[in-house]
């Protein structure tokens, strides 16, 4: 299991140095998909299956369009990908950097990393992120409606600076 | 914008601040914070001017940028201390992040060089909304964390000092006004740790003061000193009392402006810095300056007119004038009213 | 007080309530009233000094001189503004009569402030309307740039000042005037200190003002209207030296050392001035650089802490006061006439207005001194107490004197004396309104001679 979960969060740095190192839009937005399978991979690794479920489902609904709006915007005929030189050269940097960061940190890190959120499932009913659900829409109601009405917003706000061909705000130019 | 998008995005905005004002968490603090900066970006592009479009892009990438360092700081702050609560901010790393991101937020030196910028972008209205409610919020935060007062310091005193500097050589009245916004801010982050109450006396002030000035160039329909050059023609009795309001604007005694720079110089030297105290005072001359050259302008000299141009003040004016006539009369006879304004604001 | 005040304030709505026909002569009778009533002050009958006592305003035998001279300029101001705002919209004239009225309302509170906090706050509040009447009525374009300098001068100046103040207020506990005297004084040992003596006088320095800190003194005069000359001349400069005079006993012990250089400067500049004087072309810019001279005389006497030097002092800024602001108005009327202030286009008046002749030459003589004025009274007495602080600058004080009549007669001969220009043919003949307004400048003047311990100060 811990192999599991070491190999995850290799590829979440793997996937987030795919993207920061400035490829093309849709090799980014293929590296954000890993990087969100990845994270979610390691939270399963954690006992948060509900909820790793749940942050995959959005969030890969999200990356799809992106990947799809990111596509159509940038049909470059000569993409730069990961194999092209300032990228690569990008990548090579953030590795290093990756490499020093965890020379630096490899002492204290191991012991408090491995704690499971279902450490006392024996004595609860439902797992803890499913509880973690409940308290949520019990206790945080007046946040979810909160959050329901931002989502309005700012939908409100996006139709508003993207509505009409040449009066929008936001236009090809 | 249909009436309703924009009632919509008002209450947005009413809503974003409210709820920074009402949460005791950093999770609700900054989603208010969000919220407001949502809400405010339709109404900043407006007009679908090239230029206002670039100014929502600036405020949007900074107001992004500074609400992300508050989550992170936040963030890191309960997984230092196990506190959530904005009053319980104990460890000194997240504190002064979450300073540092307040003050891009505002605009404070050396975080401003978008306000300007952004302010130049925008009509007089939504100018006036950002430089005054939209303060509102970030000082909330502000008032209820205990950062590093020199760092503190620091800021206010180099926003005094490139708030008066980087509004000598403006001629657009919007990019003055916001400099005067950066200069008065920074007497705000000065009183911050000795006197919270002087702090809102200063913000309450400053509001008042330039929301009166903003109206009055509205009224006027001015953006730059050339304009302003004319408004004698258009309404001859403010044009008379503006420059009193810039003087005020500048803190020069006996107007109200004089008020809060008083009582913060004295509470400085209470507190053993008469050094930052001359410094403040004196960068305040560079401030005033600005103003002065704004008064010459608009009523100290008659600038020549074509026969037709001296007449606009017979045509009836479609802005409602109440709030400037409030505001314009608060902002320059409130120095006697000191004792009772501090007496609000202390509780 | 508010006997004075509020009929000052009432002036305001009058100004604007009275028929444009009536204007003019019901202020001017209105401010003259006032005036006759601020007499009543100097009848000081108090035993600790302080009279017309209430909670935030006194007067003593310091201040009185000065609000009474306060009190006189205004129906002189308003007679010596009549004729070069008569082609001005009524509005406009209702305007620049509200701000003197408002300078004066603003100079009352400063002169019998007990606060020196309030004494600060209205110091600095009649730098407003003064700005605007420099700025708003001057003839030039470079009165804008008059107007910055008066203005960045002085609050360059007074903004330490009041950091000074606030600091006296956390070691003394008050800044009252009335007790600051028996207050603790704290040691002043330290360089801070030092630092906060100067912070004390600089702001009144600059205002007097001393040489090296007097250039806005004669742009602000050059490019003000007369009214704005006459009050700079007459009452501003003097609140640099009644602020000194207040400030003195709160730095006692360090002031003995660390005058010093400013007695020196005060006093070179006083033949620097008078020097500039003796070259000037520019009638109003003699007469600012005379005013210069004539206070440095009064910073050294103020300096020098003697209670002869004080004396002298109060008596040469109230002499000096008269007397500039004459010299100011007989400027005027030349100006009104020939729209220029170089001395050397308006030669030989003497031929055409023969009466202002005789101003011109009481007024030259009490510029320079002339007994038994009190301007001479005051010189003397300052000399007296400079010479009695050190022998050495009678030589300053001595050549000061010379060079006061050298320039005072150039002055009068450049003037009134030798042929009229040709130029000049069709003047005006001379109003009743200027003669009254220079008789009414130069009678006090002459009255005081005959009880100058009105004017004494803490000595009488």
């Amino acid at each position: 299991m811990t192999y599991i979960v070491f190999l995850f969060l290799v590829g979440l740095v793997l996937g987030l140095i795919a993207v920061a190192s400035n490829p093309s839009p849709y090799f980014a937005a293929l590296g954000l998909v890993v990087v969100a399978g990845m994270g979610c991979g390691v939270l399963v690794g954690h006992g948060g299956s509900f909820l790793s479920l749940v942050l995959f489902l959005i969030y890969l609904g999200g990356m799809l369009v992106v990947f799809a709006y990111s596509a159509a915007l940038a049909a470059e005929p000569y993409p730069e990908t990961w194999g092209s030189r300032p990228v690569a050269f990008y990548m090579m940097v953030y590795l290093l950097g990756v490499v020093l960061v965890g020379w630096a940190l490899w002492g204290g890190w191991y012991e408090g990393s491995w704690v499971s959120s279902d450490e006392m499932f024996e004595f609860s009913v439902v797992r803890g992120d499913v509880g973690g659900v409940a308290v949520m829409y019990s206790s945080g109601g007046g946040l979810l409606v909160i959050g329901a009405w931002v989502l309005l917003l700012t939908l409100f706000v996006v139709l508003e600076l993207t509505r009409g061909l040449s009066r929008g705000a936001l236009r090809a130019v | 914008m249909n009436p309703y998008i924009l009632a919509t995005l008002l209450f947005g905005l009413g809503l974003g601040t409210t709820i920074t004002f009402a949460s005791s968490h950093w999770l609700l603090a900054w989603m208010g914070l969000e919220i407001n900066t949502l809400a405010i970006l339709p109404l900043m592009a407006r007009h679908h001017h090239p230029r206002a479009v670039e100014a929502t892009t600036k405020y949007f990438l900074t107001q992004a940028t500074a609400a992300a360092t508050i989550l992170f700081a936040s963030t890191t702050n309960a997984w230092l201390t196990g506190q959530w609560d904005i009053l319980q901010m104990a460890h000194p790393i997240p504190t002064n992040m979450v300073l540092l991101s307040l003050a891009l937020k505002i605009g404070l030196a050396p975080m401003h060089s978008w306000l300007p910028e952004v302010l130049q972008g925008l009509d007089l209205t939504t100018g006036l909304i950002l430089s005054t409610w939209q303060k509102l919020a970030p000082f909330a935060l502000l008032l209820q964390i205990q950062p590093n007062t020199s760092i503190l310091i620091f800021l206010g005193l180099t926003s005094t000092l490139v708030g008066g500097w980087g509004g000598l050589n403006q001629t657009q009245l919007r990019k003055i006004l916001a400099y005067s916004s950066i200069a008065h801010l920074g007497w705000m982050l000065l009183i911050l740790q000795f006197a919270p109450s002087l702090t809102l006396l200063a913000l309450l002030m400053y509001i008042i003061m330039t929301s009166s000035l903003f109206l009055i160039f509205k009224l006027n329909q001015a953006t730059n000193i050339n304009t302003l050059a004319t408004s004698w023609a258009k309404s001859p009795m403010l044009a008379s009392i503006a420059p009193l309001l810039l003087l005020s604007l500048g803190g020069l005694p006996p107007l109200s402006g004089f008020m809060p720079k008083w009582l913060i110089l004295q509470e400085l030297t209470k507190q053993d810095l008469p050094l930052a105290a001359t410094f403040a005072a004196l960068t305040a001359l560079l401030s005033l300056y600005f103003y002065l050259r704004l008064s010459y302008t608009m009523a100290l000299t008659l600038s020549p007119n074509s026969p037709t141009g001296t007449t606009p003040w017979r045509l009836p004016h479609l802005q409602t004038t109440m709030p400037m006539t409030i505001f314009t009369a608060l902002s320059l006879f409130m120095l006697p009213l000191t004792p009772a304004t501090i007496v609000l604001l202390t509780f | 007080m508010l006997k004075l005040l509020i009929p000052t304030l009432m002036l305001i709505p009058t100004t604007w309530a009275t028929p444009k026909k009536w204007l003019w002569p019901t202020t001017l009778a209105h401010s003259l009233i006032i005036a006759l009533i601020s007499l009543s002050w100097l009848k000081n009958m108090s035993e600790t000094g302080w009279s017309y006592l209430n909670s935030y305003m006194a007067t003593d035998s310091l201040s009185t001189p000065l609000l009474v001279l306060t009190c006189w300029l205004l129906p002189l101001m308003i007679l010596a503004s009549q004729n070069h705002t008569a082609h001005e919209p009524i509005n406009r004239q209702r305007t620049y009569i509200t701000l003197l009225i408002s300078l004066q309302f603003f100079l009352i509170l400063t002169f019998t402030a007990t606060e020196i906090l309030m004494f600060y706050i209205m110091f600095e509040a009649t730098l407003i309307p003064t700005l605007i009447i420099i700025t708003r009525w001057g003839n030039q374009t470079e009165r804008l740039n008059a107007g910055t300098y008066f203005l960045f001068y002085t609050l360059a100046g007074s903004l330490p000042l009041l950091i000074a103040l606030l600091l006296l207020q956390n070691s003394a506990g008050t800044l009252s005037l009335l007790t600051l005297q028996y207050a603790t004084h704290p040691q002043l040992l330290t360089y801070a200190d030092k630092l906060w003596w100067a912070g004390c006088l600089l702001a009144f320095m600059v205002k007097m003002p001393l040489y090296g800190v007097h250039l806005w003194l004669p742009k602000a005069h050059v490019e003000a209207p007369i009214a704005g000359s006459m009050v700079l001349a007459a009452v501003l400069l003097k609140l640099g030296g009644y602020g000194m005079m207040r400030m003195m006993p709160m730095l006692e012990p360090l002031t003995k050392e660390l005058s010093y250089p400013f007695i020196i400067l005060a006093l070179w500049g006083v033949i620097m001035t008078g020097s500039i004087c003796l070259r000037q072309a520019d009638l109003k810019a003699l007469i600012a650089y005379s005013s210069v001279s004539h206070m440095g005389l009064v910073v050294g006497g103020i300096l020098v802490q003697t209670p002869w030097g004080f004396t002298g002092a109060l008596i040469l800024m109230i002499a000096h006061g008269l007397t500039s602001s004459a010299l100011f108005c007989l400027a005027n009327t030349n100006y009104e006439r020939t729209h220029n202030r170089t001395m050397i286009l308006a030669r030989g008046l003497q031929m055409i207005l023969p009466l202002m002749t005789t101003w011109w030459f009481i007024a030259s003589l009490a510029n320079l001194a002339f007994p038994p004025l009190p301007n001479l009274m005051g010189e003397l007495i300052i000399i007296t107490s400079l010479f009695n602080w050190s022998w050495w600058t009678l030589a300053l004080t001595g050549a000061g004197t010379l060079i006061t009549a050298a320039y005072s007669l150039h002055m009068f001969l450049t003037t009134q004396r030798s042929t009229v220009p040709t130029h000049i043919i069709a003047l005006d003949p001379t109003h009743s309104r200027e003669h009254l307004l220079m008789a009414l400048h130069l009678l006090p003047l002459i009255l005081l001679t005959l009880k100058p311990e009105l004017i004494w100060g803490w000595t009488a």
